[in-house]
């Protein structure tokens, strides 16, 4: 088989400097009238099972505010249903679902009136919460819950995913990115038809059934994945800043507001004009005949109309970063710290010297460890990585400090890193470790069926999955020059944005004590200076007036950048000692001589 | 319409009129009909091999790309520890791997893996060990020379383990940042005592006491032939890879082999169980202690679980907490047989605060229908034809199929176990699911474990505009009565005042 004896090939070569040979995946290619693409991999290593999928390259990258969020939700929309599953009885399904949307547009219509202009009047929080129902509202709602009743009373529940799961179906899920919507599942061999019938058929005349209950899951999931994780809200923002103008400055699972206001319509016409056949590519691979297959998707995919033009490609791009942005935020979650920058798109030139760089700074070998974590000690953890997405790209280091290291002595070390990359040439040896391993890597990630799929699909929704070939010759090429010019180009301190993270009440774990400031100053001073700091603490125990200390705090602030750097430790210390005391007293716990961060 | 049959009509054209055209699709995939799919569960014997200090071997050459993966699997774990000592273990695993060997300095070691593009692991969980070699056959001699003298001769390396130490340190601060985290930790504990292995956790004062002796003691108990057993995958010939194994093995100690991990001997009290943690997200596990793996009534058991909350979205709580209601994104439940003694069943959801009594009383309801009805024979249908039909999948990779091998000889799995599994999958009727559903569910003995603002927990949604029928407070379980777990300071998991 050509597949494998080019790997072999590739491997013989891969310790050697010079050209290194790369791989050849080579699915056989097969298009139908509609225009729907196939990729067909058979691979006969792993008897019986078969990996089936297919992608479209639509995600959130492609919404626009007010529909933030709907690729997501019409991925969970497409496992209700169609008129031949999930109901006893297409035709009062239909009736049930017009009733529901003439009432669901009408509960929009009097929220995005009624109940908006009462939250900008401040007489309320969310204009969609429930809680927050006029009489009117509320009896809409009734009448809505009431017909949703009535339909659950003939929807065959999930009955989706009981035919692939009675059929020996195994890991049947969906993604959605910034850039694309992919769906998959294993299945038996013997299957293939039971595939090419449920996903023509969805791909057909989806339902949207259930719509209603799906978006308060999808609601669920962002609480689950955002709001209910350490860091989760705090990313979303951070995401949406460094963003700026791309489309890829709202999440991928949307904005709770947009959550509640997709209309039936505006998800139709969304798959409609995206999930049309000429825009789709299915992918096969395993244990399978390529001429049954053929003959199966030909049948099957064939049968599936493009009902609209094609869509209108993306217009929006990003702009270039003109200043540096910096954020901060707490979070119930560890100190760290972020510096991202602005990469590539997938498919651009340098990609492959952003993902080198990343090799080289990342594992226990790599530059981060060996200098922020074991030299200097101030890391517990640190990474780089670069994400090259359809669109545009970004490179990120993110490190957690270690003991009572600050986040900038982290982002500080970054800047030393990045100035090494800008100043010094890699050597040979270091290059040529991470060019080994990107090779072998290589290797490893065809070997097995589901990872060969996402590879083929996803390479292929951002343009064409012979970049899987291409890409490791690309690595190959990359020489210490590349790496010197691409760090000098894109890692510009104007060009950056910067988050730090600390601890919600986070003084508490880690207060300063009055030692702490002894040890950071030189000696002869300490012997001055602690003394007036102890009675300057003293004064501050019977002080009552928070806002008087509060505009001390704002004074110190303000001349921050007056004060000499071996003086810092003792500045952050009075201040903490101010804030405990605007803690005390606003607690009413003027007595107390502790501090306290509730 | 039209145009979609000719397109399919004009394609059959193309392939000499051999494909169906789009009237012969049938109107539901019942009606489709398949192939039968022949597989018979491959025998451990056929691949199992035995060196001269009596490690068994198992092999599954495979010549798709030249890589070789060289799997260790050690007796003994986490339940070997010393009291006072948690987190050795784990910490035991990762020295030996980054703390340098006999030949080698912990950075040069690592810098050689590095170069040779070789993967090497060393892990040490609850009750086995393993460490692992994955390398391009090229570079399998030195990669597995440093190996065997990184494992047999680990330097354990003073300033490797302060890093470690420090990052072991760091991670305890972000251990009640995370519910789901909380909740696992909090139903462990209720389930096994905090004192068990599979429940124990590192403290700072067990990490700071860990010594360089220490981990060399724990090295002995585990780390030699008489606990080891090994699977080889990839591009390798059988006879030559048992001659390697055979010379690079030589003259390494076998000592007696580690003893079995001890039962709990813990015993938990029913009741409403709550952790305080503002967030707007509740974490809810139900359950209590199951049964063996070996139990003569497991499948049904099993069975009866899939049906019930752990086949996704085809069961039942699924269902109802998700689909019907909306209330959650996650929702089931699971049935985690343990070797040696009972394990845990347990079901799971997460919602919004005011929805979590809700939740649970949709939970309760799925309890008593599956005690109290025969499922349907469809349901019964789908969840055995999928244990059939995927049953081949445990032995889709030879990795995953040498794994099953190795653990049923270290667990000693009745003979036949996987020959005769379809058919006793096949066996099952209603009245054995529902035998099982009042064998194998305890509600009334179960602990509801919930995570979040108790006190508007406790409310649920009674003040809300729901329909009658969905308003819920936790006032409906165990009496109303609830007991608080106190919160816990995260690095010495010691109970905080508040």
């Amino acid at each position: 088989m050509r597949f494998k004896q080019a790997l072999t090939l590739a491997a013989a070569v891969i310790l050697s400097t010079s050209t290194a040979q790369a791989q050849n995946v080579q699915p056989v290619e097969y298009t139908l009238e509609n225009g729907m693409k196939f990729l067909l991999m058979p691979r006969d290593e792993q008897p019986n099972i078969i990996t089936a999928g297919w992608i479209a390259p639509v995600g959130s990258a492609n919404e626009r505010p007010g529909i933030t969020g709907v690729s997501h939700l019409l991925e969970h929309l497409l496992f209700k249903g169609t008129d031949s599953i999930g109901t006893s009885d297409p035709e009062l399904d239909e009736q049930y679902r017009e009733q529901l949307t003439e009432i669901r547009e009408k509960m929009r219509a009097y929220t995005l009136d009624v109940q908006y202009k009462r939250m900008y009047a401040g007489e309320i929080e969310n204009p969609w919460d429930p809680a927050n129902d006029t009489d009117e509202l509320r009896a809409m709602r009734a009448e809505m819950t009431a017909l949703q009743d009535k339909q659950a009373e003939i929807t065959i529940k999930n009955e989706f995913d009981s035919i692939y799961t009675g059929n020996g179906g195994s890991g049947m899920n969906a993604g959605t990115s910034n850039d694309f919507t992919v769906f998959y599942i294993n299945i038996p061999s013997n299957k293939l038809e039971l595939w090419s019938w449920m996903e023509s058929d969805r791909l057909l005349d989806p339902s949207y059934r259930e719509l209603d209950a799906e978006r308060f899951v999808v609601i669920e999931e962002r609480r689950q994945r955002l709001e209910a994780t350490a860091t989760g809200k705090l990313d979303e923002q951070f995401d949406s800043m460094f963003w700026v103008a791309s489309p890829y400055n709202w999440p991928v699972i949307g904005w709770m507001s947009d959550l509640m206001a997709y209309t039936e319509g505006e998800i139709k016409e969304y798959f409609e004009t995206y999930y049309q056949p000429a825009n789709l590519t299915g992918v096969i691979v395993g244990d399978f005949e390529v001429e049954e297959a053929k003959r199966l998707v030909d049948s099957y995919f064939g049968r599936i109309p493009n009902k609209r033009p094609k869509a209108a490609p993306l217009v929006t791009h990003s702009v270039p970063l003109l200043g540096e942005l910096r954020f901060s935020g707490e979070c119930d979650c560890q100190d760290q710290v972020e510096v991202r920058y602005r990469s590539v798109p997938h498919g651009h030139p340098d990609e492959p010297v952003f993902d080198v760089i990343a090799d080289l700074l990342n594992g226990r070998t790599g530059r981060l460890y060996k200098s922020l974590i074991e030299d200097q000690a101030i890391a517990a953890l640190a990474s780089a990585g670069n994400r090259s997405m359809r669109y545009a790209g970004s490179f990120s280091f993110s490190a957690l400090p270690k003991g009572g290291a600050e986040l900038s002595e982290l982002e500080a070390a970054w800047y030393g890193e990045l100035d090494k990359l800008k100043t010094e040439l890699v050597s040979e040896r270091e290059l040529q470790k991470v060019k080994n391993q990107a090779a072998a890597d290589n290797f490893r990630g065809l070997q097995d069926n589901s990872s060969l799929f996402f590879q083929l699909a996803i390479t292929e929704a951002y343009g064409g999955y012979d970049y899987l070939n291409e890409y490791p010759k690309r690595i190959a090429a990359v020489t210490p020059e590349d790496i010197q010019r691409v760090a000098q180009e894109y890692f510009e301190e104007h060009e950056r944005a910067v988050s730090y993270y600390t601890r919600r009440g986070g003084g508490e774990i880690e207060l300063l004590t009055i030692d702490d400031v002894r040890a950071s100053l030189p000696e002869e001073m300490a012997g001055m200076m602690i003394p007036q700091i102890e009675a300057e603490l003293a004064n501050l125990k019977s002080e009552t007036d928070a806002e008087a200390l509060r505009a001390q705090i704002e004074e110190m602030d303000a001349q921050a950048g007056m004060v000499p750097p071996q003086f810092e430790t003792a500045m952050r210390f009075i201040k903490q000692q101010i804030q405990v005391r605007i803690d005390e007293i606003e607690s009413g716990n003027v007595e107390g001589t502790e501090g306290g961060d509730q | 319409m039209n145009t979609m049959i000719t397109a399919a009509c004009i394609a059959g054209t193309v392939l000499g009129g051999a494909m169906a055209s789009a009237q012969d699709i049938p109107s539901h995939p019942r009606e489709i009909e398949f192939e039968a799919l022949e597989f018979m569960p491959p025998e451990a014997d056929e691949f199992r091999h035995e060196l001269s200090n009596g490690v068994p071997v198992y092999m599954a050459p495979s010549n798709e790309f030249p890589l070789v993966d060289i799997r260790f699997s050690f007796k003994g774990g986490g339940y070997l520890e010393p009291d006072d000592k948690a987190g050795l273990s784990a910490m035991t695993g990762q020295m030996i791997r980054t703390g340098g060997s006999s030949m080698m300095a912990p950075s040069e070691l690592d810098e050689e893996f590095d170069f040779l593009a070789s993967n090497v692991t060393v892990g040490v969980g609850a009750t086995s060990a393993n460490a692992r070699v994955n390398t391009l056959t090229s570079n399998l001699h030195r990669t597995f020379e440093l190996f065997m003298d990184m494992l047999r001769n680990p330097r354990f390396d003073d300033g490797r383990l302060e890093t470690l130490r420090g990052q072991a340190l760091e991670g305890l601060k972000a251990r009640d940042d995370n519910g789901l985290a909380i909740a696992l930790r909090e139903f462990s504990y209720l389930m096994w005592g905090e004192d068990h292995h599979e429940s124990r956790q590192p403290t700072r004062e067990s990490l700071e006491s860990i010594t360089t002796d220490d981990l060399r003691s724990f090295h002995e108990k585990i780390f030699h032939p008489g606990n080891l057993m090994i699977a080889v995958t990839g591009d390798f010939e059988e006879q030559e890879m048992l001659a390697f194994l055979e010379e690079q093995l030589s003259g390494w100690e076998v000592r007696p082999e580690a003893p079995d991990a001890p039962a709990p001997t813990h015993l938990y009290k029913p009741g409403v169980y709550y952790y305080e943690k503002e967030q707007p997200q509740v974490q809810v596990l139900v359950g209590h202690r199951s049964i063996t793996r070996d139990d003569p009534n497991a499948i049904e058991a099993e069975i009866m679980n899939q049906i019930l909350g752990g086949s996704g979205f085809t069961s039942r709580i699924t269902n109802s907490v998700r689909t019907r209601e909306g209330l959650a994104y996650t929702a089931g439940s699971f049935m985690q047989p343990r070797v040696d003694y009972p394990g845990i069943f347990a079901s799971y959801f997460f919602t919004k605060t005011p929805t979590t009594a809700l939740a649970t009383r949709l939970v309760f309801d799925e309890f008593e229908r599956i005690q109290n009805e025969p499922v349907t024979t469809d349901e019964l249908e789908t969840i055995q034809n999928n244990l059939i039909e995927t049953f081949p999948r445990n032995f889709e990779s030879k990795d995953a199929m040498l794994g099953i091998f190795m653990n049923d000889e270290r667990t000693d799995r009745p003979e036949g176990y996987w020959q005769s599994y379809r058919d006793r999958v096949r066996a099952v009727t209603p009245e054995m699911v529902q035998k099982a559903a009042n064998e194998y569910l305890h509600p009334e003995d179960a602990v509801i474990l919930v995570v979040g603002p108790w006190e508007e927990i406790r409310k649920g949604n009674a003040d809300s505009e729901a329909d009658p029928n969905r308003v819920a407070t936790m006032e409906e379980f165990f009496s109303g009565q609830a007991t608080k777990i106190p919160t816990r300071d995260p690095e010495s998991l010691m109970p905080i005042e508040d």
